[in-house]
């Protein structure tokens, strides 16, 4: 009779495996496919922009590493979740942006955005724009796109269209639009390379495709039902997808982890109604690019949203 | 005399009300865009407050159990009125600052919890002492809170300008958002202070306010520390 060899058995807690996914790695994604947004800003708006990206960065890194000081913790600088906020932050900053503004933005976004809630994880809103409101709201002469940048040959066509009208922006060339020969936040209008970065990031499932589907799908049925009822007054779908940060919202805020919901149906909820509401402030609103605010109060629905769950198996 | 100075002083740092019991938020929220807003709340909130304890305390045998929160409410919606009045008639533009705040004094719950959990159980002397310690509390935390509020964010205090022109005012600071980034902040420092002073006397650290259990009625542990 054979002899049995003895089978050695581990006794280890879970996790047992391990997917690779690390909150490190899935922010370098997100950097990554931020870059050819940044690059095309810089190429459009030259040293300013490049400027604004990185003393906000740079802003961003150095707040949370105070914060950690000041609140006893070990640094979590090398997950680069600081890195991605500095640098969102930045794309939605006009590259005039003066350096006082851009440095109180960055580290509002990470002391309230972030720090406040508990680090990473622990926060209810989308970090850099909560930074980018507490900009708008104080200093709205500065963040004004069209007066501060009256030097370059390009126009911020959402302000147009509240300030002037549809008739001022009705022979806008969409292909330029998507170009990124618009005025608007430095990043979030250089349509093809966030469009490029947003494309890379769903199809390597770094985000889930729902939220930005929802996000889109909402501008595209709120605007096309305005335009439908009034076509007068109410710039086109695509119009209103390609102009300001819709896109940058869709792809890298409203897919803000923490913020955002992790379940199917909610995600879908999330994303139309932060387009439904992008398209209602841009038509009602004061603001000429709801976007941030749209996706700020969406994510104070996130947790009626995570209410819609499955059933527990066996639950009483 | 001791103890009249002990319920005086408690207002003023141990039982803060906007700060340390987190009472009476809505005017501390609203009213607060400037100094001076903060310091005539301040001031018609020391006035009803002082004489609200003063009336429930003399009246304190009269008032029947059951209707007591009736009786308090007409005891201090008739001074507000008085005060209103007399605001109107002698300091029309803080008037017309302040609002609907002044008629809502009468709700406030600093109001309603002073009568509550000490005029109705003590003398009025005391009774006295414990509303105007409450009040000046409450009114140096507002002027304090208006005074960050206006230099942050109109560069101004008490409508003087105190910031260099290079400063640009985060307006932010003078509207609602401002108002409870500010308390929040306020809240969170005070108890990292608080948190400082344990760990030197080697005591754990404590999450959010604290004061004692004396300040509300409803307390089982009332009677134990009174």
């Amino acid at each position: 009779m054979k002899q049995l060899t003895p089978l050695i058995l581990t006794v280890s807690v879970p996790p047992h495996r391990h997917s690779g996914v690390t909150v490190r790695n899935r922010m370098f994604k997100l950097l990554l496919a931020m870059t050819p947004a940044a690059i095309m800003a810089v190429l459009f708006f030259g040293m300013p922009a490049a400027r604004v990206m990185a003393l906000s960065m740079a802003t961003a890194v150095f707040t949370e590493l105070i914060c950690d000081k000041f609140m006893e913790r070990d640094s979590d600088i090398h997950d680069l979740n600081a890195f991605v906020v500095g640098l969102s932050l930045a794309f939605l900053l006009p590259a005039s942006a003066p350096w006082w503004l851009v440095v109180t933005g960055s580290a509002a976004s990470i002391i309230v955005g972030k720090m406040m809630f508990g680090p990473l994880g622990g926060s209810p809103f989308c970090a850099p724009l909560v930074g980018w409101a507490i900009c708008r709201i104080s200093w709205p002469e500065f963040m004004d796109i069209d007066a501060t940048m009256l030097s370059i040959d390009l126009s911020y066509p959402l302000a147009r269209l509240q300030n002037f009208g549809l008739a001022s922006v009705g022979n806008t060339d969409l292909f330029s639009l998507l170009l990124g020969k618009q005025l608007g936040g430095l990043g979030a209008v250089q349509i093809l390379g966030v469009l490029l970065g947003g494309i890379y990031l769903v199809v390597r499932k770094h985000v889930h495709y729902l939220i930005p589907a929802g996000v889109i799908l909402g501008v595209l049925l709120t605007s096309g039902l305005l335009c439908m009822v009034d076509p007068t007054n109410n710039a086109s779908p695509l119009f209103h997808l390609l102009t300001g940060s819709t896109l940058f919202g869709a792809f890298f805020l409203a897919t803000d982890m923490p913020s955002s919901p992790n379940r199917e149906i909610p995600m879908l909820l999330f994303g139309l109604l932060a387009g439904v509401l992008i398209i209602i402030i841009r038509t009602y609103g004061i603001y000429p690019d709801g976007v941030p605010f749209a996706i700020l109060l969406a994510n104070l629905f996130t947790p009626i949203f995570d209410r819609i769950r499955p059933e527990p198996f066996g639950k009483r | 005399m001791n103890r009249l100075w002990k319920e005086f002083s408690k207002g003023l740092w141990k039982e803060l009300p906007p700060f340390k019991l987190v009472l009476g938020l809505c005017p501390v929220l609203a009213v607060t865009n400037t100094a001076n807003n903060g310091l005539g709340m301040g001031m018609a909130v020391i006035a009803v407050l002082t004489l609200s304890n003063f009336v429930v305390s003399l009246l304190r045998k009269l008032i029947p159990p059951k209707v007591r929160i009736a009786c308090f409410i007409a005891i201090s919606a008739t001074l507000v009125v008085a005060v209103e009045l007399l605001m109107q008639a002698f300091s029309y533009p803080l008037y017309q600052q302040l609002g609907i705040f002044v008629p809502l004094i009468v709700v406030n719950c600093i109001i309603l919890g002073r009568s509550e959990a000490f005029a109705y159980k003590n003398p009025p002397l005391l009774a006295v002492a414990d509303g105007l310690g409450m009040g000046i509390g409450f009114t140096l935390s507002l002027t304090f809170l208006g005074s960050l509020r206006e230099v942050l964010g109109a560069g101004t205090l008490f409508g003087v300008a105190v910031m260099g022109d290079w400063f640009v005012p985060l307006k932010i600071m003078v509207q609602a958002p401002g108002a409870f980034i500010c308390l929040g902040v306020l809240l969170a420092l005070m108890t990292y202070a608080e948190n400082v002073q344990r760990k030197r006397k080697g005591l754990a650290a404590v999450q959010g306010a604290t004061h004692d259990c004396g300040s509300c009625g409803g307390c089982a542990n009332v009677a134990k520390s009174q």
